[in-house]
């Protein structure tokens, strides 16, 4: 990020080691470093709030949000921002009000955003071409101004996770505790909400709006596997984004490949290699668990109308 | 316990409420208070209602007819909300978080403290605290999905304990609780009735372990059936032992 801080204030290019010795890596590397870390810490509270596909349900109308500023002739990252922190919010709406199961929310908006971005961009001067920038990203491209942006909107999500993550982590294992203590559960998820928003279209020009959702995702999903704690957890998975980051635009530079792709295959490649390292397959909780402590007491009578769907690995014994 | 629970404000009360999902009533026409210090057992068989009146009491649902008052105030109104605990029935909360046990248990400060505060050492010695209560300080760096549903459920309670609430309401807190544990949560309770001067509003199957300290039992089934001291309803032959068998019944004989 210092890197990239340092180019922008039009200091010379830093002598970091292949790949990025060039500026357009160092570039690169700073916006690809930001949505690395951010996407995942946003990502790991959507995750525990069943809401895994919130960014690409956001994605696509942000997509939507480009076309609109297109045809309108407006900067396309404010309608983008505008149209995708509107989307989220009636998402969240929508969700607490029970008027939508979330997934049937999330699909409202992911085919009516892509649906209306392209009828949108065939309409504007471009044509639909115009919008695919923004579906694949562009971040071998990104120049001074854009990483700028993307750094500042990254510093505002690092500090609100910092500020509200307590009330956040709160609200998301257990909203209707979180209401009767009196937290403001409404104001939270619409916090979280616009910060998927913000997610989303800082972005969209670095993986493009098909890929960010996977940047939410995977590495959370990873980290879930490998962390004890939910502070481990979001370590954990900004973590991975970061490493995601570099080795796909170290493999995008040497090979001549896809950088957006690239950096979601490590996230995805990581997800696997830990699944089968973990010995465990599918997304079932892969748990490290510790001897039980001396003096713990065993359970014994089990409540009879528990369900028993969910096992508990490990539960008493390891 | 303390006969000084009769006087006072009611920290919880329920005038007239009734309360239908969609056609079909859940609570008609409860009248319910619990007052400071005051330590009442709800009971009733399955899909009586309990759950929805704890509901209702606690403002998560809004009642058909009557009115609710916790705290003195309309749910809505009640500025201290975190004087109010509450331990939700375990089996429709999925614990498979990946957090710790004292991460669990130190979200249930949060709103004490200001949700916008970061902890204290105030904040961190009623973990400690909270963590003892319930004997699980063991387990604190344990992932609470990786716990038996016991234990799970001692974290849930110590998360409602270590706000230090005024008034307590659990929901099927000891079920899957081996003996050891309830005896500890027994004494965890008493000692806030006593201490504290907690009103404990418990709904449970298993009210063996705590029957000698309820100062009332509600038995319920949709109507409020029986209001009194235990010794009043096992005058009427019903024992409120180990998932009281006797309890349906004794219902069913009071239809009749
Ligand atoms: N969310 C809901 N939607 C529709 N009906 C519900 C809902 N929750 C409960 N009910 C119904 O309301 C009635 C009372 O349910 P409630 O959960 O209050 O019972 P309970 O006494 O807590 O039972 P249990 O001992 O099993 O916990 C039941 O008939 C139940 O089927
Ligand atoms: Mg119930």
């Amino acid at each position: 990020m210092s890197g990239g801080l340092a180019g922008i204030a039009g200091l010379a290019v830093l002598p970091l080691p292949w790949p990025f010795e060039r500026e357009y890596m160092q570039l690169a590397l700073a916006a690809g470093l930001v949505i690395g870390i951010c996407a995942p810490l946003i990502g790991t509270f959507l995750v525990q709030q069943r809401l895994s596909l919130m960014g690409d349900g956001i994605g696509h109308l942000a997509l939507a949000g480009i076309a609109a500023g297109l045809l309108l002739e407006v900067w396309p990252v404010w309608s983008a921002m505008v149209v995708a922190a509107v989307g989220a919010l009636s998402i969240e709406w929508l969700r607490s009000r029970r008027r939508a199961t979330s997934d049937l929310a999330l699909a409202l908006w992911f085919y009516g955003g892509i649906a209306g971005g392209v009828v949108l961009a065939s309409r504007s001067t471009g044509g639909s071409g115009a919008i695919l920038p923004y579906l694949f990203g562009s971040i071998l491209t990104v120049d001074r101004s854009e990483v700028l942006l993307v750094v500042l909107l990254g510093l505002g999500i690092v500090v609100a996770v910092a500020a509200f993550g307590r009330t956040l982590f709160a609200i998301v294992i257990d909203e209707e505790s979180a209401r009767v203590a009196g937290l403001p559960v409404g104001a939270g998820n619409a916090l979280l909400a616009v910060l998927t928003a913000v997610t989303v279209v800082a972005a969209m020009q670095v993986v493009g709006v098909l890929l960010v959702a996977a940047l939410m995702v995977l590495p959370v999903a990873t980290s879930r596997n490998l962390a004890r704690s939910f502070r481990g957890t979001l370590a954990g998975a900004a973590g991975i984004g970061a490493f995601a980051v570099v080795a796909g635009l170290a493999a995008a530079r040497q090979w001549a490949l896809a950088p957006g792709g690239s950096i979601v295959l490590v996230a995805a490649g990581t997800f696997a290699v830990v699944g089968v390292v973990g010995g465990r397959t599918g997304t079932r909780r892969t748990v490290l668990v510790e001897a039980p402590a001396p003096g713990t007491a065993p359970v014994t009578g089990r409540d009879p109308h528990e369900d028993h769907d969910h096992d508990h690995p490990g539960s008493g014994s390891g | 316990m303390t006969a000084a629970g009769a006087t006072g404000p009611a920290v919880l009360a329920a005038h007239g409420v009734s309360f239908a999902y969609g056609a079909d009533p859940a609570v008609t026409a409860v009248d319910l208070t619990v007052t400071p210090g005051e330590f009442v057992a709800l009971v009733g068989p399955n899909g009586s209602g309990k759950s929805t009146l704890l509901r209702l009491l606690l403002g998560l649902l809004t009642p058909d007819a009557g009115t609710v008052e916790l705290l003195g105030h309309p749910p809505r109104a009640l500025r201290e909300r975190w004087r109010v605990g509450y331990v939700p029935q375990r089996r429709i909360l999925d614990l498979d978080v990946p957090a710790t046990v004292t991460e669990v248990v130190a979200s249930g400060r949060t709103a004490r403290r200001g949700w916008w505060k970061p902890p204290r050492p105030a904040d961190r010695a009623a973990v400690e605290h909270a963590l003892d209560a319930v004997a699980i300080a063991d387990l604190r760096r344990r992932p609470v999905g990786a716990l038996s549903g016991g234990q799970q459920q001692r974290v849930l309670i110590a998360r409602a304990l270590v706000a230090e609430p005024t008034v307590l309401v659990l929901d099927e807190p000891i079920a899957g609780v081996d003996r050891e544990s309830q005896r500890l949560f027994r004494d965890s309770l008493v000692h806030l009735v006593e201490h504290h001067d907690t009103a404990v509003l418990l709904v449970s199957h298993e009210l063996g372990a705590v029957a000698d300290d309820l100062d009332r039992v509600v038995v319920l089934q949709r109507r409020v059936r029986f209001d009194g001291p235990p010794s009043e309803l096992a005058a009427t032959g019903v024992h409120l032992g180990v998932h009281a068998d006797d309890l349906p019944r004794w219902l069913e004989d009071l239809q009749a």
